[in-house]
């Protein structure tokens, strides 16, 4: 009895790694086909971000930096759809940009379509500045100038005179800031150029990743709120009360991390009957 | 030669390190037309720095392929995707949209590359999971605490974790217990314990590019420059 419990704890750890493949991605595709619903509970640092967003008054400049490229499209995409859903319903000024080279066409494609769903028009609501090289180099000469940074949003159209722009010199005519962040180019680096220097209000949207790396900001008050990954996302749209991609990826996040829960439990509990194995044989 | 080597970039360094470390404690209108002069070159040397950096590319992947190095292949796979994308974007002129249609580059975009960064990362899930159940084991008491840990959060961190491991309240007489459940347990990892070990980190790091910046303005460190005859 003994032996034969161990000889299947030596092969279940032995597994082929194509069947926990195989249940990844059951675990993905059942709960999209067949969604569940489950309540989602809102954090108080995604909280913190939607109540600045609210309080802010009609007309205020709100800055969304795209720091992210496709890859992380699936986490961040939802997040700037509702945060620009939010933006526009309140009739904020939105200005959107991107230090990811690669992310351009993404960040594009999704204030076009959530400004057509909410009909805004770019110039007169809200305007696409696209990339410009420099990084944190770029984000100083924004504190500047912004007119000098970016001459001409990403239509080619000049940004002097653009009535969405209006009163808008520099990073401190923001009212508000979000850099939805993937990696290096993002939320730390927008702290340190430019709110510390510029003096406006920020929070970051990150992936779920370093979203944990992020929590130190918040704490001190360095970033007034935080959206972490796809369940940041979701907390948001339900904030807002337009469900989306995140809130119908949540089930299937739920069942991937019950899978890899139990996966993990049973590779202990096969290691604990094959513990000793070792010595003996020694 | 050496000068032009050794000691002009090591006085550039210095001259311009320590002006740009006092010019941020300086809001004087000639200190911000400076750092806005600066950052407009910073500007420049990153374009230059991409021309380099694909330049690079195309030297390491062109001597992997003269050479026929293993997996030269894939160096052909991606001369190709560059030169294909670069000839497109020239012939698109670098527009993703005109005539409110898609252009080739703009299509290029939707429906290769943004699949394809998307196709990479997803495959990460089923590599995590894979790695989690080899190696993921309670070998050590510090294992045990990771182990746990991650558990706990990534059961407060989905709907389903929450709903399964609510919090409640017991009352007993005139006391009210409070059982924190995945989720309460989940925030209160994240806000102190994650929040203080990173900062901790945070500091550290800090700390250490402060000393690193202060070696290289200093000229104590001088790797930067680069190996060479003169050196």
């Amino acid at each position: 009895m003994k032996g034969s419990l161990k000889d299947l704890a030596r092969r279940m750890i032995a597994i082929d790694r194509r069947i926990i493949f195989l249940l990844i991605a059951c675990a993905t595709l059942l709960p999209l086909l067949n969604p569940f619903g489950l309540p989602i509970k809102v954090s108080p640092e995604v909280k913190a971000v939607y109540d600045y967003m609210e309080a802010l008054p009609e007309r205020s400049v709100f800055l969304l930096s795209f720091d992210f490229d496709p890859s992380s499209k699936p986490e961040l995409e939802p997040q700037a759809v509702a945060l620009l859903r939010h933006a526009f319903r309140k009739n904020l000024r939105v200005i959107v940009m991107t230090h990811w080279i690669t992310g351009t066409g993404l960040a594009d494609g999704v204030v076009s379509q959530v400004a057509a769903e909410t009909g805004k028009t770019r110039g007169k609501d809200y305007v696409f500045l696209g990339w410009a090289p420099g990084g944190y180099a770029l984000i100083i000469s924004m504190g500047q100038d912004l007119y000098k940074a970016f001459p001409s949003d990403y239509s080619k159209t000049p940004t002097l005179g653009m009535p969405v722009l209006e009163g808008v010199r520099n990073l401190r005519d923001v009212n508000y800031m979000v850099s939805l962040a993937a990696g290096g180019a993002g939320i730390e680096m927008w702290y340190v150029f430019g709110k510390d220097k510029y003096r406006f209000e920020m929070a970051g949207g990150s992936t779920g990743v370093i979203a944990p790396g992020l929590y130190p900001f918040l704490r001190s008050g360095q970033i007034n709120g935080l959206i972490g990954g796809l369940q940041g996302a979701a907390e948001y749209e339900t904030l807002i009360g337009r469900k989306g991609m995140a809130v119908a990826g949540m089930d299937a996040q739920s069942a991937t991390h019950f899978v890899i829960i139990i996966l993990v439990v049973l590779c202990n509990v096969f290691y604990f009957v094959l513990r000793g194995d070792k010595g003996k044989k020694a | 030669m050496i000068f032009l080597k050794r000691q002009l970039p090591l006085a550039i360094t210095f001259v311009m390190g320590v002006a740009f470390a006092l010019q941020y404690y300086i809001p004087h209108p000639v200190s911000e037309e400076a750092i806005t002069k600066v950052s407009d070159w910073m500007k420049i040397i990153s374009g230059f720095a991409l021309v380099l950096g694909i330049a690079s590319v195309f030297h390491v992947h062109a001597v992997k392929i003269r050479r026929q190095a293993p997996g030269w292949g894939y160096s052909g796979v991606l001369f190709a995707a560059i030169v294909t994308t670069m000839a497109v974007g020239f012939w698109s002129g670098g527009e993703s949209k005109a005539d409110g249609g898609q252009t080739a580059f703009g299509w290029l975009y939707d429906y290769t590359m943004v699949p394809l960064q998307g196709t990479m990362f997803s495959i990460l899930a089923f590599f995590i999971a894979s790695a989690a159940y080899r190696a993921f084991r309670a070998r050590s008491p510090e294992a045990s605490v990771l182990l746990v840990s991650a558990v706990v959060v990534m059961m407060g961190r989905v709907p389903l974790g929450q709903t399964l491991l609510p919090g409640m309240q017991i009352s007993i007489g005139q006391f009210i217990f409070k059982i924190p459940g995945a989720w309460d347990i989940t925030q209160w990892l994240m806000n102190v314990l994650n929040s203080a070990v990173r900062r901790a980190i945070l500091i550290g790091v800090s700390m250490g590019s402060v000393g690193l910046s202060l070696k290289i303005i200093l000229g104590k460190e001088r790797s930067y420059l680069g190996g060479g005859k003169d050196q």
